[in-house]
């Protein structure tokens, strides 16, 4: 089986962001893997334990300094990895032409795995864009994925809760969501064997893509203020206990 | 009409705050000023607040070892004071040093034998029977992982360890600090908080007060600066005291990681202390199963001295403000990776980047000043947490015989130490001494 895992390079969630001029942001701070994406790296590293014989293959369009995001990759267990590099950014339509082509170059895929959203740009719809120009099925928010012969059975998460099975013909495209496992991250020894693994560094305009008939543009970006009314909750152990459910499960809804 | 105190002291992080409970339990009338909200909100907060018994120097070791004595007896310490907080815990895990090239040990263990610290050497069988994730080899020289010798194979393997079965951390060095100012309010010392000192007044060489950044102005015959990676700052602002000090302090930038401990290894509940020089890494338990990997400032790693203020308002950039950095993440975690096989590296930095307050030779000052009544606890440096409440016992004496007279510079005081009965030269934490040599020269003091 050939799995492709698609990931991106982010800011660290952790990191302050500054918003430079009207749509750039200072870059001196830590990127790393789109915290989406080492689910879905970890989920392909579990099926090759499943079926020994498959490859996994990450895949980034992204500036040059992603290197250091696919070798993360390939230290959690991808086997290589394909860079397209642009000294730009680009939007979802062009991002899934050029992952498609990258793709397309290297192999047949069985399986297209992503992350379910960007915690960046958080467009949430590269991994459609990708499956419509592939013309296969997708399934996003995935936390269950089962192979079978020439399917996959996966859960999806629709809202808290509430859980959608889906059977979708390979190859097909699968957004991995938070619940799909916990990120198997790499030790020393998995970080010097993915030294060694082969990262195929493709440039963009090599690729020599024609514009696309319609674009997506960032015309603007500003910084969030993030407003926190804290409420206290007073009463008997009990009694806030009782109200700390009811928070959960009326207001936050995640039980 | 300026408000009177005996004694002002500026800081009330986990130095300060001790200096103010025990010249309060001598009958001064101590007011503890800090520019934070609360007890311990400043670079205390970020400490690692290990107690550990190995220092380069026998001095360094007796005094530790005097320190252990109060965490173990906390609550008597306190006087048995109630915080609404509740109480910092010393978790004893016990003290692993590594044998290796990047730790003098042979002299450790000759200060603990002269101080008496209680010890056992372990071989590495003994050493993997207690942790039995470490990998013994030699990874010696300390590297950085961006020099591609740093993936070489190791060939030799260590030789073993001195372990200390009392030593390990306090659990939340804030609440520590916190404890102490309650035990301090008990014997009526008072705080007072969000209180920049902006100015320092003297006349005729003796100190006046402070002036607040508010324009408050307090008067004592007393001031002690304890405040933490800004001591320089303050020494600046007070007449001739920095001047004369041969010795001077500095904020040094210093980051601490988080990495989760291999599966299946209950690191919080069994693990221990450990000290690498091997790796330049010391490590301990954290919540949550987590490795908390400090660096011992190995040569190879860059030292960023920055202004506190700057660095606290996030200012400076890359590599000099308050957040972590990938490459010292990639460093301090990959060698402990070498040390610890099994250990899951994730992608996401987490930890804590603050400030040391830092001396020339990474050993404190302890002092009085060329200033009239201005006394200083500073270049504490990353080492001297867990001293701090023998640091107060011993200021205060010190402030109460130099106000009584004596001239410290001339006769050194003697500072008898409680449990141990062992004297110390006050002398050795001279602002006018030369740098000491046998000094490591970093967070070990």
């Amino acid at each position: 089986m050939k799995i492709y895992v698609c990931v991106k390079h982010v800011p660290d969630s952790a990191a302050t962001i500054t918003v430079k001029g009207k749509t750039e942001i200072e870059e001196g701070i830590t990127f790393l893997m789109n915290p989406y994406d080492e689910h879905a790296v970890t989920e392909a590293s579990r099926l090759k334990k499943i079926f020994p014989e498959s490859e996994i293959i990450v895949v980034c369009f992204s500036k040059p300094e992603a290197e250091g995001t696919l070798r993360s990759a390939l230290a959690m267990g991808a086997d290589r990895g394909i860079l397209v590099a642009s000294g730009h950014r680009h939007d979802p339509i062009m991002t899934a032409i050029v992952l498609k082509k990258a793709i397309s170059q290297d192999g047949q895929p069985d399986l297209i795995l992503t992350g379910r959203e960007s915690i960046d740009s958080e467009g949430m719809q590269t991994m459609f864009r990708l499956a419509h120009l592939f013309k296969i099925p997708a399934a996003t928010n995935v936390v269950q994925i089962e192979t079978r012969d020439n399917d996959v059975l996966v859960s999806c998460e629709k809202e808290a809760g509430a859980r959608e099975m889906l059977k979708l013909g390979m190859p097909c495209v699968l957004a991995a969501g938070k619940g799909l496992n916990n990120p198997r991250y790499p030790t020393f020894p998995d970080i010097v064997k993915a030294r060694k693994k082969e990262i195929k560094i493709i440039d963009f305009e090599k690729l020599d893509i024609p514009k696309p008939e319609s674009r997506l543009e960032l015309v603007c970006l500003e910084p969030a203020l993030e407003k926190r009314t804290p409420k206290e909750i007073t009463g008997t152990t009990t009694s806030i206990a009782e109200q700390i459910v009811s928070i959960l499960k009326d207001e936050a809804r995640v039980i | 009409m300026n408000k009177i105190y005996d004694a002002i002291v500026i800081g009330a992080g986990v130095i300060g705050a001790p200096i103010a409970y025990e010249l309060a339990k001598k009958g001064y009338k101590t007011l503890s000023v800090d520019k934070r909200a609360d007890a311990g909100e400043g670079s205390t907060a970020g400490s690692c607040a290990i107690v550990r018994a190995h220092y380069s120097t026998e001095d360094g070791v007796a005094f530790a070892y005097e320190g252990f004595k109060y965490w173990l007896d906390w609550e008597n310490y306190l006087d048995h004071v109630v915080d609404e907080k509740g109480l910092a815990k010393y978790m004893n895990t016990g003290s692993i040093l590594i044998k290796s090239q990047g730790h003098k040990w042979q002299d450790v263990k000759n200060h603990y034998d002269a101080v008496g610290v209680t010890y056992e050497e372990w071989d590495n069988d003994q050493v993997l029977k207690h942790v039995p994730v470490l990998d013994l080899h030699e990874f010696w020289p300390v590297r950085r992982p961006e020099d591609p010798t740093f993936f070489d194979e190791p060939n030799k393997m260590l030789e073993g360890a001195l372990f200390c079965p009392e030593g390990g951390y306090v659990n939340d060095p804030t609440l520590s600090a916190h404890n102490i100012m309650r035990a301090a309010e008990a014997k009526g010392a008072t705080f007072m908080f969000n209180a920049e000192v902006t100015e320092i007044r003297s006349a005729d060489g003796k100190v006046k007060g402070v002036t607040l950044a508010d324009g408050a102005q307090i008067d004592a015959p007393v001031l002690v600066n304890c405040a933490g990676p800004h001591s320089y700052i303050i020494n600046q602002m007070a007449e001739g005291v920095w001047e004369g000090c041969n010795i001077k302090t500095k904020a040094l930038r210093h980051e601490v990681m988080y990495c989760p401990a291999p599966e299946e290894y209950d690191y919080y509940n069994n693990g221990y202390h450990q000290s690498d020089g091997d790796i330049a890494c010391y490590v301990r338990p954290e919540t949550g199963n987590m490795f908390l990997i400090g660096s011992e400032d190995p040569d190879c790693d860059p030292q960023e001295w920055v202004d506190p203020d700057e660095f606290y308002a996030g200012k400076g950039g890359h590599g000099r403000d308050n957040q972590l950095t990938e490459e010292q993440w990639k460093a301090q975690c990959y060698r402990l990776g070498r040390r610890v096989p099994t250990l899951q590296v994730p992608n996401q930095p987490k930890g804590v980047v603050d400030l040391y307050d830092c001396s020339d030779d990474w050993i404190p000052v302890y002092d009085k000043s060329d200033l009239g009544g201005f006394y200083m606890a500073v270049g504490t440096s990353g080492n001297q947490y867990k001293n701090a409440p023998v640091v107060g016992a011993m200021m205060a004496d010190l402030i109460d015989a130099c106000e009584k007279g004596l001239d410290h510079d001339k006769e050194p005081f003697q500072f008898t130490m409680k449990y141990t009965g062992r004297t110390l030269n006050v002398g050795f934490f001279s602002r006018k001494r030369e740098i000491n040599y046998n000094s490591s020269f970093s967070v070990n003091g």
